[in-house]
């Protein structure tokens, strides 16, 4: 180990906020029609075209990323820190394949897991059981994969006699004791998490830390974001602290969060 | 080796040996169709079917029953109007088996058409937050309506014993129509899932559309009623041929015409083509619009 498991360079997300590529088909074709309009009739010009298109990308995005660098050898965990609308889960999302960044690139040595929402894929009229085979396929498990954890994976929910009832009367408790469940089971050699710790049940909260301690002890790299400084404590020794789309900070996990708190004093400590 | 990999950290120090890496950077133009990566996720497309045909007719009435009834009642309703009162010519065989055998793809088509059409914004949440690769949610769509298909098809196998129809070697060609209509289906779906995840129009042309062209398709009527010299025009609707080609492989009636199949054919392989590459164009922006 120590070899690199995440390396991303310069990477940069880029979001629209004029909203026009959601609008409705005829307000595209009317922008569209007005706009080559305004080509043809610029078209002599090739300076004042280039200008028109420049004009129109000004002052309706925003970056979400901005020149992200950072490296992770393998066996580290590291902890994200940032406000909300720092850009923590657009990175972790571009890691993850979700979302394409607009510029910049990054590395990704191993097969990555992702938890950025527990219970995604979660069907309300099909049972327990069905469910851990769906969630589990989704979040990137095979059938065989997930039939040799099941025993494993119920256990750890501990929601017993209700696995062959549909998850629609199951409490928001249990179905995300069950949704976590099968997600601390995935066996990739990275795993990005983001704020899944949100559980209320402070006894299940606790058996959840301690299975991902454990998945960090086994060597395995993870990325995890969450406001909650406790948790991000007991799990990661280092920390990258995100602002505005950009890094502000990358190290000791303890200066990470004294120099989060002292820009939000409102935090958890 | 299976010895060895009984705990986590063997499975997971035999896994690092062998690291497979990941290159991620923007989306840049035309891609490769990567059709080998969906039979990496085959279990997925396996449980996404599933899951469709397990939760289609919960809390329904009359559940899978259903998958027979859309056909049936449509059939009567064609066989009152079209057959007894405007009389339409069936040939040699009873109105109501001549319409029924269109309406096993016809009903397959339009439900396959409409459930991939909104698959992807169906299963928006799972986009926005897992990866894989989207192609296996119109794929899924199309595969679920199968089902149905297998029921309504072998009603019909009924209804030829009832009427006494005895299928002639042209079934053999029924599996190649088969593939045909879930073709069709999955060339236009494609277009349409990637399109509705920008404009919801799609959502409200679509029941109408599918209106429209049953009349532009032969389910009603023969397609010997449109002159000779246009049925080739009429064949660039891919269901005029697929219908055509299962009428004659059940009923053993007139051979398709020609020059309006190859015209299906065509049209089916160049939409269906251009759609998984246009799928795969405007895949990377699904789960920022979505």
């Amino acid at each position: 180990m120590g070899n690199i498991a995440i390396r991303t360079v310069n990477l940069g997300k880029l979001f629209y906020l004029n909203q026009k590529k959601r609008g409705k088909l005829r307000e595209t074709l009317e922008e569209k029609i007005r706009l080559s309009l305004k080509h043809l009739f610029t078209a002599l010009s090739p300076d004042a075209k280039k200008n028109e298109k420049k004009h129109l990308f000004v002052n309706k995005h925003i970056w979400a990323l901005k020149n992200v660098s950072f490296e992770v050898k393998h066996g580290e965990a590291v902890g994200i820190l940032g406000h909300n609308g720092a850009g923590k889960s657009v990175l972790l999302k571009i890691l993850s394949q979700v979302t394409k960044p607009t510029e910049g690139y990054a590395e990704i040595h191993g097969r990555v897991g992702a938890m950025l929402e527990v219970g995604t894929g979660f069907h309300p009229e099909l049972t327990g059981r069905e469910n851990i085979y769906l969630s589990g396929a989704i979040l990137g498990m095979t059938r065989r994969e997930i039939k040799t954890k099941f025993d494993e994976i119920v256990e750890f929910s501990e929601i017993g006699d209700l696995l062959d009832m549909p998850i629609k009367y199951y409490s928001s408790g249990m179905q995300g004791r069950l949704a976590f469940a099968v997600a601390v089971h995935l066996e990739p050699e990275i795993l990005l998490i983001d704020e899944v710790l949100a559980i209320e049940d402070i006894s299940f909260k606790q058996k959840c830390l301690s299975k991902l301690k454990e998945i960090v002890r086994e060597g395995r790299t993870v990325l995890f974001v969450s406001h909650n400084m406790d948790s991000l404590k007991t799990l990661c020794n280092r920390a990258i602290l995100l602002e505005r789309g950009k890094i502000v900070f990358d190290g000791d996990i303890k200066k990470a969060i004294s120099k989060y708190l002292s820009g939000n004093p409102d935090a958890k400590l | 080796m299976v010895n060895e990999l009984n705990t986590p950290e063997q499975r997971y120090m035999y896994r690092i040996r062998n690291l497979p890496l990941t290159l991620i950077h923007p989306p840049k133009g035309l891609v490769p169709l990567e059709l080998g990566k969906l039979w990496r996720y085959r279990d997925l497309l396996y449980l996404f079917v599933w899951r469709d045909i397990k939760v289609r007719y919960k809390q329904t009435f009359v559940g899978t029953a259903w998958a027979l009834l859309q056909p049936l009642i449509a059939c009567l309703v064609l066989t009152l109007f079209f057959g007894k009162l405007a009389r339409i010519s069936s040939g040699e065989v009873p109105y109501p088996i001549f319409a029924y055998t269109a309406l096993v793809p016809w009903t397959y088509f339009v439900n396959a058409l409409t459930h991939s059409s909104n698959s992807l914004i169906f299963n928006s949440t799972i986009i926005t937050r897992v990866y894989f690769p989207r192609l296996i949610i119109p794929i899924s769509a199309v595969a679920t309506g199968l089902l149905d298909f297998a029921i309504a098809l072998l009603i019909l196998f009924g209804l030829m014993v009832f009427y006494g129809i005895i299928p002639t070697l042209a079934v053999l060609t029924l599996p190649f129509f088969m593939l045909m209509s879930l073709a069709t289906a999955l060339g236009f779906g494609l277009w349409l899932a990637v399109l509705n995840v920008e404009y919801r129009d799609i959502k409200f042309i679509l029941p109408f559309l599918t209106q429209i062209w049953l009349f532009a398709t032969p389910v009603a009527y023969p397609s010997n009623l449109v002159p000779e010299k246009w049925r080739i025009v009429y064949g660039l609707n891919p269901m005029a041929g697929v219908v055509d080609g299962f009428r004659w492989a059940i009923l053993g009636t007139n051979p398709p015409h020609m020059p309006l199949l190859i015209a299906s054919i065509t049209v089916v392989t160049i939409l269906l083509i251009g759609g998984l590459f246009f799928f795969r164009y405007k895949e990377d922006t699904f789960a920022d619009v979505v």
